[in-house]
């Protein structure tokens, strides 16, 4: 049976069409095999669709083999018309029937064949007659299901034994439960809800074969229970405020029936059983158990009793303090605030209150806190305990991140933690520095755009901007050492220079220390015209020479007020005097050729003796004389310039040119301030002031002094360096000359003259820092040894001290005491 | 557990100095006398240490010696101090004058004196009783005096009139605690810590109270 059944399964069959053949006809059409079953092994139907058939009536063999290689069986079919047959159920016994007919028909019909069709999988019916009934025997329901197997054409093959399968679901439910029956044709459910109407379907499978399709629904209601109810539990009792407390339980199972749940207690010390006072408060499955009913430090024995008609059933006993069982409400109110501090990072500020319920004010209840944090996508939570303080300060917080921020509470000592607050989110703002930062920036930007613009105007003004706001930085005091002197390498020069300087300093020295002092004088004047430098100069001068004649000069009241007077009053008509030369100086071209001729007359005067040629320039008219001094000099500086490594602006030179100039003519007598004030401020150019004061304390008696000036300065300048020496000699040769016819005042002045021209040619040597000048240098040490016995001439240069004796000593220290008047 | 006893020792370590170190008066002082509300400051830490230290007693012992014993069932309606009437809810707590409320806590910590004597000397008895549970039968008799010190203390500076002296229930457990019956004695044991346990709650809560409605005007 079984072998035979699997190669059923492999049958192919192929369907012919024959047709009776008529004069002429043509073949009929294709017939196609649309599906073969077998309900069981023993049969098979076919379905089939027609070809076209001629309009001639057709007949159709079935052909079959059961391999694929293997004889082929045909069922001769019952001639058909048209339409759509169901092929009959055919048994192997009847196959044998149509063979012989066919032998006889084939050869004179046309036929044509359907494509082969192997014969499927057996697949039955649905089972049939399904009844469902209950029966509930000790308190249980069972679920009886009956059916019966697929019907079949043939009764006789109702041998069969068929697989079955049940489902069943409660009506309102979408999920089957699906169970093996077996070859039983009934079945019993059992642990089943009471009270639910189920839904129960069967189908069947013969052996290896497919599912059936299942049969239609039955359903039956199942009847409800009648029981007494499980037990029910307490879950817990909780007091939210130290005041009420409530219980919860969870229901028993009820069964079915309608079960009631009645919350029973009693207290310690009392013997009395008390049932809940409020049911419905805090929800279904809950006892709330109000201030009244509430005490502390008391056991409650708390019990839940279900009850049903069956009968009912206790929990077991809860024993609650309610003193441990407060368990507070989240706490309310948290801010955060980020507060900023100046050097450090943003730190967090929390707050929050006490959750409403809570009465901690009376001390009934004192409650802890505790907050945690976490950057959002951080995981794990930083916990801080803060006691019963409501606010806290959060420090050292990432910059630029968000943060979660919670906080429960507790009662002290027993109780648990309420639920944590609801989440709050801080940003913290990216570095605060960095905004700073951009504010030093812009800070920086403004005020180098200031000091630009400040610089900017001080370079349009000129230098007497920047004196007047920033003070001259006094010199190195070491002024013999000279870079110069350096570069240019002559040993005698430098150990000259540095010599002065051993310490403890010699006599030697200090002499020419003042020396070399008085020349800083100078220098410091072409660099700063301002009255500070000397000051300083004088101070060390007070300290370094012996001070007894200078300080009694310095100190004497009757020459001090005057210079005072004058050197204060000088930088205003300073700036005066500026604007005139620059008047002059755009004036200058129309003078231009009037300047020539002066140069050429005076150039002679220089072999000559002086005194000749301040009365050739006296000759001259007075304005003219002076424009020429101006332009003069203005011109030998230019020619210095080239000729020499002087390192001063021509604008400062020029400065000091016109004061010079104008100085004379905006004074009027004053000879011996005069002298002083030029002294120095004229330290530009020494040789030119000497001169002139020569001149002054000369031709005083016979020349207007202005106009004398501008002549001798002009003549110098004219050939200051070839004939350094040689004026130098003329002008002592003259002073004396000239100090003889003077009165003693007079003196006293041609000595000072003196003394300054000796001390203006050192300085004048340096300040031109020429090759050349070494030379006057070793003429003036050599000048002592020549003219030692004249008192008044350079003897006093290298050793001034002798030379104040001789002298007035208030002259000599004209310009020292002059100097700390600037202070 | 190590970690828990270590962490527990070191609490009470700190809490301890922090209560003891505090000097009672400034050197030199004359006439010293503490402000009530610093007296009050003191007696609640001292009454909250107390509390905490028997909490951690209490545990300690069920931990040790309550597996398969039902102390709780048992421990119901048996303290000796329960013929206190004492308030039983926050109303009751306010409503009571705070020179009753305040004798009573002197009644109860005077009910305590004896037993917690002996409790220290008897629960050396106990077989394998771990050292911190000794330490701490200690520790709550001294501390339980020192306490009393206190509230009477604060009782004279508070009472308008005489001071009550005599309110205290006599304890009668010696002899329970010298049971041969190493379960019944257990129990007695557990039930007078218990009892302790319950009382210092007591009088922590209502000296807090009492605290907030005196010092601070129920304002806390």
């Amino acid at each position: 049976m079984r072998q035979r059944f699997i190669s059923a399964v492999q049958i192919i069959l192929q369907l012919a069409l024959t047709t009776v053949g008529l004069t002429g006809q043509s073949y009929p059409g294709k017939p196609q095999i649309i599906r073969c079953r077998s309900l069981e092994k023993e049969t098979f139907s076919c379905w089939w669709k027609p070809g076209s058939d001629g309009g001639l009536p057709n007949n159709y063999t079935l052909f079959y083999s059961k391999d694929s290689g293997g004889e082929w069986s045909y069922i001769q079919l019952q001639l058909v018309t048209s339409g759509v047959l169901k092929g009959s159920v055919l048994g192997s016994v009847l196959f044998n029937t149509f063979i012989g007919d066919l032998d006889e028909r084939t050869e004179r019909s046309l036929s044509q064949f359907a494509d082969d069709t192997k014969l499927g999988r057996i697949q039955p019916d649905a089972p049939v007659n399904l009844s469902l009934a209950t029966n509930t025997s000790a308190n249980v329901s069972y679920l009886w299901a009956k059916w019966c197997p697929p019907p079949l054409a043939d009764a006789s093959f109702n041998s069969h034994v068929y697989h079955y399968e049940l489902r069943l679901k409660p009506e309102e439910k979408e999920e089957w439960e699906t169970v093996s029956v077996g070859m039983q044709t009934h079945y019993e459910v059992t642990s089943l809800q009471a009270g639910v109407k189920y839904v129960v379907q069967v189908r069947c499978m013969l052996d290896l074969g497919e599912w059936s399709e299942w049969s239609s629904e039955r359903s039956i209601q199942i009847p409800k229970e009648r029981l007494p109810p499980e037990k029910p539990r307490i879950i817990k009792c909780r007091s939210p405020e130290k005041e009420t407390f409530t219980c919860w339980w969870k229901p028993a199972l009820d069964g079915g029936l309608s079960t009631n749940h009645t919350l029973l207690y009693s207290k310690e010390g009392e013997e009395k059983v008390y049932e809940c006072p409020d049911y419905k408060t805090a929800g279904p499955n809950s006892c709330y158990f109000d201030k009244k009913h509430t005490s502390f430090w008391t056991i409650y024995n708390i019990t839940v009793r279900a009850t049903n008609e069956m009968g009912s059933n206790v929990s077991d006993p809860h024993y609650v303090d309610v003193t441990y069982i407060v368990q507070p409400d989240p706490p309310v109110n948290i801010t955060l605030e980020l507060k900023k501090s100046i050097k450090r990072n943003p730190y967090l500020v929390l707050t929050w209150s006490p959750p409403p319920l809570a009465d901690v004010r009376s001390g009934w209840l004192t409650l802890e806190y505790e907050l945690r944090l976490k950057p959002e996508e951080g995981e794990e939570w930083e916990t801080i305990f803060v006691g019963q303080q409501t606010q806290c300060k959060m420090f050292s917080l990432n910059p630029g991140k968000r943060y979660i921020v919670q906080i429960h509470c507790k009662p002290d000592h027993h109780g648990l933690w309420s639920e944590w607050s609801p989440e709050m989110y801080i940003e913290i703002p990216t570095d605060f520095r960095v905004k700073d930062l951009v504010v030093w920036i812009i800070v920086g930007v403004l005020s180098s755009l200031i000091c630009l613009i400040m610089s900017w105007i001080m370079i349009m003004k000129g230098y007497r901007m920047m004196a007047f706001i920033l003070p001259p930085v006094p010199g190195p005091k070491i002024k013999g050492i000279d870079t110069h002197l350096l570069e240019t390498g002559k040993s005698e020069e430098l150990l000259s220079a540095l010599g002065c300087h051993g310490f403890p300093p010699t006599s030697d020295c200090e002499e020419l220390l003042i020396e070399y002092l008085e020349v800083e004088d100078s220098e410091d004047q072409q660099l700063m015209p301002s009255h500070d430098t000397p000051s300083k100069n004088t101070k060390i001068i007070l300290k370094e020479t012996d001070s007894d004649s200078g300080r009694g000069s310095c100190d004497s009241p009757s020459l001090l007020p005057v210079k005072c007077r004058e050197s204060r009053g000088f930088p205003s008509t300073l700036q005066t005097q500026d604007v005139r030369a620059k008047e002059k100086k755009g004036g200058k071209g129309s003078w231009e050729t009037q300047c020539t001729a002066p140069e050429q007359k005076t150039l002679p005067c220089n072999s000559e003796s002086i005194k000749s040629c301040t009365w050739l320039a006296a000759q001259l008219p007075s304005n003219q004389a002076a424009m020429f001094a101006y332009h003069s000099t203005v011109e030998a500086f230019k020619i210095t310039l080239n000729t020499t490594n002087v390192n001063t602006s021509p604008v400062l030179v020029g400065n000091e040119e016109n004061r010079q100039s104008l100085y004379p003519i905006a004074e009027t007598g004053y000879d011996d301030v005069e002298k002083i004030s030029e002294m120095e401020y004229s330290r530009t150019d020494q040789i030119t002031v000497q001169v002139r004061q020569n001149q002054h304390n000369d031709k005083s008696p016979f020349l207007n002094p202005k106009l004398m000036d501008y002549v001798e300065v002009h003549k110098v300048r004219q050939d200051k360096e070839p004939t350094l020496l040689l004026k130098h000699k003329e002008s002592s040769g003259k002073t004396k000359k000239c100090t003889v016819p003077g009165t003693s005042k007079e003196y006293t002045k041609v000595s000072t003259v003196v003394d300054h021209h000796i001390l203006v040619l050192l300085p004048d040597q340096r300040t031109q820092n020429t090759p050349v000048s070494q030379e006057p240098v070793a003429e003036t040490s050599q000048n002592p040894q020549q003219t030692q016995a004249e008192k008044n001439t350079s003897y006093s240069t290298t050793a001034p001290s002798d030379s104040r004796r001789d002298t007035s000593g208030s002259d000599y220290m004209d310009p020292s005491s002059f100097m700390p008047c600037f202070k | 557990g190590l970690l828990l006893v270590a962490l527990l020792v070191s609490h009470m370590l700190l809490i301890k100095e922090g209560v003891t170190s505090l000097p009672i008066c400034p050197k030199g002082s004359v006439n010293c006398q503490l402000s009530l509300e610093e007296l009050f400051d003191r007696a609640v830490k001292v009454s909250h240490y107390i509390h905490f230290v028997s909490s951690e007693m209490l545990y300690e012992f069920a931990e040790h010696y309550a597996q398969g014993r039902d102390f709780i069932a048992k421990a119901v309606n048996s303290c000796h101090t329960a013929s206190l009437t004492t308030p039983e809810d926050k109303e009751q707590a306010q409503q009571i004058h705070h020179e009753d409320l305040l004798n009573l806590i002197l009644g109860i910590l005077r009910s305590w004196n004896d037993p917690l004597i002996h409790l220290a000397s008897e629960v050396q008895t106990i077989k394998e009783a771990p050292e911190t549970i000794l330490w701490k039968a200690v520790e709550i008799e001294e501390q339980n005096k020192r306490l009393l010190e206190g509230m009477e203390k604060i009782v004279g500076r508070v009472h308008s009139g005489e001071v009550e002296n005599d309110i205290h229930t006599p304890w009668d457990g010696l002899p329970s605690l010298q049971l041969a019956d190493e379960d019944s004695r257990l129990s007695a044991f557990y039930n007078l810590l218990h009892c302790f346990h319950r009382d210092s709650h007591k009088i922590d809560n209502y000296l807090k109270v009492l605290k907030c409605r005196l010092i601070h005007d129920n304002n806390c």
